[in-house]
């Protein structure tokens, strides 16, 4: 695995060496990553530098997480299964970005497949969080190395560890909130069906939704904004007259707030609920003091504070576990060595009487241990017998959880307004403010500990917060609350708080993008005025 | 999250295990197995016939007429399951479909969906085939087949459901290695299922043959079974007179109707024999199998029992959400559905008092001739009919029947192409009906075509006459300078910019040239001869 990175490593410099002529932009942001990467891991593929292309976003440094298409650079989902792969087409939120002048700078690390919290399972090696906490005394080189969060890790670091502008990632049950929240970076994973999927390597195609890391929120929103098109391509696409009722609902709701925050304080008038169920008894004390002072600096820029209850929370991780591992089962199912990827020819003397057995070699060999161990999950999940006690009731799970939200949230669900509360303005809320992740960013496993045994429940928990919103298919972003420097200066660091980032998400109902990222900016505001 | 509630709803539907038989048919006795009652059960897969494939936009190769296409040609990345690709469904499929389902007097869903079947095959790059399982597009129909000299009886259609097409794999046994040619992978397939309402190897050919023609009638599927556009598993059982049904066997991938037939005709004797050679003959049964066919010895052979059954892992695609068909939609399908092949039988019947021999032969002139891809309508094929109708009308002014025709079927065919292809213009055709039902000969219809002199001297609509100074062209152009010459009054009625009195000019053009002159072309000549200058004559 160090082999692997000093190799790439000596890779970089040479890159850098032989592109140092170009003293353009392009040329500075690949420097930054010739400088950093070795010790983050963050980039897997480095595009050389293009000429400028004009537009919006001309020469602003993309990085593309490696699950995502694009043509002449590789995308190997981080998977021994696809080291080699090259797509013959570019993903439609990579045209997007393309034709916008954006400079694609490079192919960004990932768990395999998508599937992992950690960013530990991928055949490129872990990710390095980027973060340096200046209280340790020690050089950055020599920093406490800790996870960058999975499966968007190497999006989350690119960014964190100013390599890019704004990555693209994608979130199937939090890849884009957890990795942000702990790489102190924001990640918005948009409502499913905004932004294309064209192109994106399907984990669990009900799921899986592309999203946008920068390092804040207006960031984010100008490149969300230029990805969140209707794609004829992609089945799930929503349509142009359903973004357009949606965004009207939202306008409605920002109208009326930007009404009354003239002069109020910028949060006035709007209602934020607290789910109870995500104050779990795994929530570490170093992430619930800094969350609970930030709740409180909401209520006083005028926000109403709204205890609610989503009673279904506790279900949907593992209605969230059967779910994407059914559809990763199927999804995966094409890997076999025939058409594209990897293949390993059977040993002489085996059996090949079955299809099955011939793929088993090369299924055995290309995928790592986590996605196996998912796909035989799902596999079961889905056999005659097991169809109706799993699948079918994590289907039942979902709805209930989807319900859950429809019940305290203001603004009707576009896809079922029935299922609406009937008393909004007492008991709704218009979007939900939750602690992104149980804890700050765990260490890297070591070489002593085993990988495969760390990857356990542990890894699995730490999901809970993020996937409810996933199953509802609800925007979720996560803002990085007061970083450590700040939160001495404010006198708010208690023995607890290790130092490390913190993030804190806002979700709301199918469509609201708009005005989740407007509280995001709020809550951005906040920690820059120190409110 | 209405998938839950139409899941829950179908799985508890379906019945799995317990096979519950009404039996709609009335026993009669069969000499080559008297006592024992033969079950059979047809599902066909037809190839629909768009020109494009079910999900990925990619040409379908049914498009290309050379059977040695280049493999691998026709192929997409959706159809070569890259990965970040994603399935669209063409709409044009769901609509023949449709058409199916109408021509089957089916129930119609106005919700169906897609689900995944899943296993590992080369012919297979996903790893799972697109089909609907849970929820299909109709349900419910049935089909009425007419077996010579006996009362007509239906069959129940169970459902229809679209799916993919796979792969084609071809094993070299030389080399012993597999080709595998994506051509054909994510073509649109309709999946007919038949309720077990068949009785013999007689019957199931001839609901075969009837769905052919249904087919073909309304333009879903070419219906071939040679050319593997229609192709049958067939599901057989016998059980002895009064008892319950035995257990079935499929035999899988028929491709011609005699050899369906030979199939069912050895599981009868096969499945027959292991009942009577048993001791016990209340619990003795037929072990469930699914069987292939050999076409050398005309046997059928076990391909995996019950116990090695694949479990599919059925699973609603996550992609393709709901297929939600609104009335209108359907409507406006059975308001523009082509004439079924009963109600054309009926039609000749009535206007022409035909036999069902003849009705026969004319239908098999007909078919297939009329829908083009993606059921649009042959606007150059409006030949075959009018052509079949003037036949029968000279017959009967004749005072012939249909079986004394001395014309077959081939030079009828021949006749129409001519036409089609505009050799002969339509007038010249009825004439050389005329003449060959008068004078009967061996001799092809191209050939009296010549002999009698009757090719077209059409100028700009024959698109096989391109070089204007071809002969006939001068011909043409002789006659319609003649007649401009003998009519000077009506020339110069047209250059005074009376424009009707061109037709007069040349009713007698076409007159002269004895109907071999088509009209629009002749107009637009003598038009350009009397007002357009004499310059490029």
């Amino acid at each position: 695995m160090r082999g692997d990175v000093t190799r790439k490593w000596t890779l970089l410099r040479h890159l850098n060496s032989k592109y140092r002529t170009y003293s353009t932009e392009t040329g500075k942001w690949r420097q930054v990553i010739a400088e950093k990467n070795g010790s983050v891991n963050a980039f897997v593929h480095i595009t050389p530098p293009q000429p400028i292309e004009d537009g919006p976003l001309a020469g602003i440094p993309i990085a593309i997480k490696d699950n995502i298409a694009t043509a002449g650079s590789p995308t190997t989902c981080s998977s021994a299964m696809l080291q080699n792969f090259v797509s013959p087409f570019d993903a439609t939120v990579v045209k997007l970005l393309r034709k916008a002048g954006a400079d694609i700078i490079g192919k960004t690390n990932c768990d395999e497949f998508g599937m992992g919290s950690l960013n530990v399972h991928s055949v490129h090696g872990p990710v390095v969080n980027p973060f340096h906490s200046y209280s340790s005394g020690t050089t950055w080189l020599d920093r406490e190395k800790r996870s960058a969060g999975g499966s968007s890790g190497g999006s989350a670091a690119a960014v964190a560890a100013g390599m890019c502008v704004a990555a693209l990632g994608t979130d199937t049950g939090g890849s884009i909130r957890l990795p942000a929240s702990y790489c102190g970076i924001v990640g918005f994973k948009p409502s499913y069906g905004l932004v294309s999927r064209w192109g994106v390597v399907s984990f669990a195609d009900s799921l899986d939704c592309v999203a946008v890391m920068a390092a804040n929120v207006s960031d984010a929103k100008r490149i969300f904004n230029f990805i969140s098109v209707y794609d004829e391509k992609d089945p799930t696409a929503a349509t142009d007259d359903v973004r357009q009722m949606a965004s009207n609902s939202v306008q409605e709701g920002l109208h009326q707030l930007r009404r009354k925050t003239r002069t109020g304080t910028s949060l006035d008038g709007i209602r934020i609920g607290i789910p109870q169920e995500y104050f779990p008894s795994e929530l570490s004390p170093t992430i619930l003091g800094p969350v609970r002072r930030a709740i409180l600096s909401l209520k006083s820029q005028g926000a109403t504070i709204v205890p609610v209850t989503l009673p279904s929370t506790s279900y949907a991780l593992s209605a969230y576990y059967v779910l994407a591992s059914a559809e990763a089962s199927s999804n995966l199912a094409r890997y076999d060595g025939i058409q594209y990827g990897n293949r390993v020819v059977p040993p002489h003397g085996a059996d090949l009487r079955k299809t099955s057995r011939i793929y088993a070699y090369t299924r055995s060999a290309g995928f790592g241990h986590e996605v196996q161990k998912r796909i035989l999950l799902g596999t079961y999940a889905l056999t005659a017998d097991a169809f109706d006690n799993y699948f079918l009731q994590a289907q039942r799970v979902r709805q209930l959880v989807k319900n859950d939200f429809n019940s305290v949230f203001s603004i009707p669900d576009y896809y079922s307004p029935s299922s609406h509360a009937k008393d909004p303005l007492e008991t709704t809320v218009d979007v939900l403010v939750h602690p992104s992740s149980i804890r700050t960013a765990p260490p890297l496993p070591t070489a002593k500990t085993d990988l495969n045994e760390d990857a356990g429940l542990d890894a699995y928990v730490q999901d809970v917060l993020t996937v409810p919103a996933s199953l509802a298919r609800l925007p979720a972003l996560n803002v990085p609350i007061h970083d450590y420097t700040e939160r001495k200066v404010q006198g708010q660091v208690d023995e607890l708080d290790d130092g490390w980032p913190i993030g804190i998400s806002v979700v709301g109902q199918w469509g609201t993008d708009e005005l989740v990222l407007e509280v995001g900016e709020a809550l951005e505001e906040l920690r820059v005025s120190g409110g | 999250m209405t998938v839950l509630c139409r899941l829950r709803h179908c799985h508890l539907s379906t019945p799995t295990l317990c096979r519950r038989f009404h039996d709609a048919r009335v026993y009669k006795e069969d000499k080559r197995w008297p006592g024992w009652q033969v079950v059979v059960g047809i599902e066909t897969h037809a190839q629909i016939k768009s020109r494009r494939k079910l999900f990925s936009g990619e040409i379908t190769d049914t498009l290309i007429p050379e059977p040695d296409e280049p493999p691998n040609k026709h192929v997409s990345p959706f159809d070569a399951a890259f990965p970040g690709t994603l399935p669209k469904l063409n709409s044009k499929c769901v609509d023949l479909a449709i058409r199916t389902a109408l021509a089957l007097k089916c129930d119609i869903q106005h919700r169906s969906s897609f689900d995944r079947k899943h296993y590992f095959y080369s012919d297979l790059p996903s790893g799972y085939q697109i089909t609907q399982h849970y929820a299909p597009i109709a349900l419910r129909g049935q089909l009425n087949i007419q077996m010579p000299n006996s009362s007509p009886f239906f069959v129940r259609i169970k459902q229809i459901q679209l799916e993919q097409d796979t792969a084609k794999s071809t094993f070299n046994p030389r080399k012993r290695t597999s080709n595998i040619d994506l051509n054909r992978a994510g073509a649109g397939l309709t999946e007919i299922v038949s309720e077990p309402d068949l009785r013999s190897p007689e019957e199931a050919g001839m609901y075969v043959r009837t769905l052919q023609a249904v087919l073909r009638a309304v333009g879903a599927s070419d219906g071939n079974m040679e050319q593997g556009s229609l192709r049958c598993d067939v599901n057989v059982s016998v059980n002895r007179v009064g008892r319950r049904p035995g257990t079935r066997c499929e035999i899988k991938n028929l491709n011609s109707v005699k050899f369906m037939m030979a199939a069912i005709t050895h599981e009868i004797i096969r499945q027959r024999a292991i009942l009577e050679s048993a001791n016990d003959l209340d619990s003795c049964t037929v072990p469930q199998e699914t069987r292939g066919f050999d076409e050398n010895t005309f046997e059928t052979y076990r391909l995996r029992s019950k116990e090695d059954a694949p479990d599919y892992r059925y699973m609603p695609d996550p992609n393709l959400g709901v297929l939600v068909l609104s009335q209108d939609r359907i409507r406006a399908i059975h308001d523009s559905l082509p004439e079924l092949p009963w109600e054309i039988r009926d039609r000749l019947r009535e206007m022409y008092a035909l036999s069902e021999r003849d009705i026969d032969v004319l239908l098999n002139v007909d078919s297939g001739r009329e829908v083009k891809f993606d059921g649009e309508k042959d606007v150059d094929g409006s030949g075959a009919l009018p052509m079949t109708h003037e036949l029968l009308g000279q017959l009967s002014a004749r005072k012939e029947t249909f079986a004394d025709n001395s014309l077959t079927s081939d030079h009828l065919g021949e006749l129409i192409d001519l036409v089609q292809n505009g050799t002969i213009t339509g007038t010249s055709g009825k004439y050389l009906l005329r003449y060959i039902l008068a004078n009967p000969s061996s001799l092809r219809p191209v050939q009296i075509t010549q002999q009698l002199q009757l090719t077209s001297l059409s100028l700009f609509s024959s698109p096989g006459h391109s070089n204007p100074t071809s002969k006939t062209d001068q011909e043409l152009n002789t006659l319609c300078q003649a007649a401009i010459t003998a009519l000077p009054n009506e020339v110069a009625a047209v250059r005074a910019g009376n424009k009707n009195v061109v037709n007069k000019i040349v009713g007698r053009v076409m007159r002269e040239s004895r109907g071999r002159a088509d009209a629009k072309g002749v107009k637009a000549l003598v038009e350009e001869l009397i007002l357009g200058g004499g310059d490029k004559s």
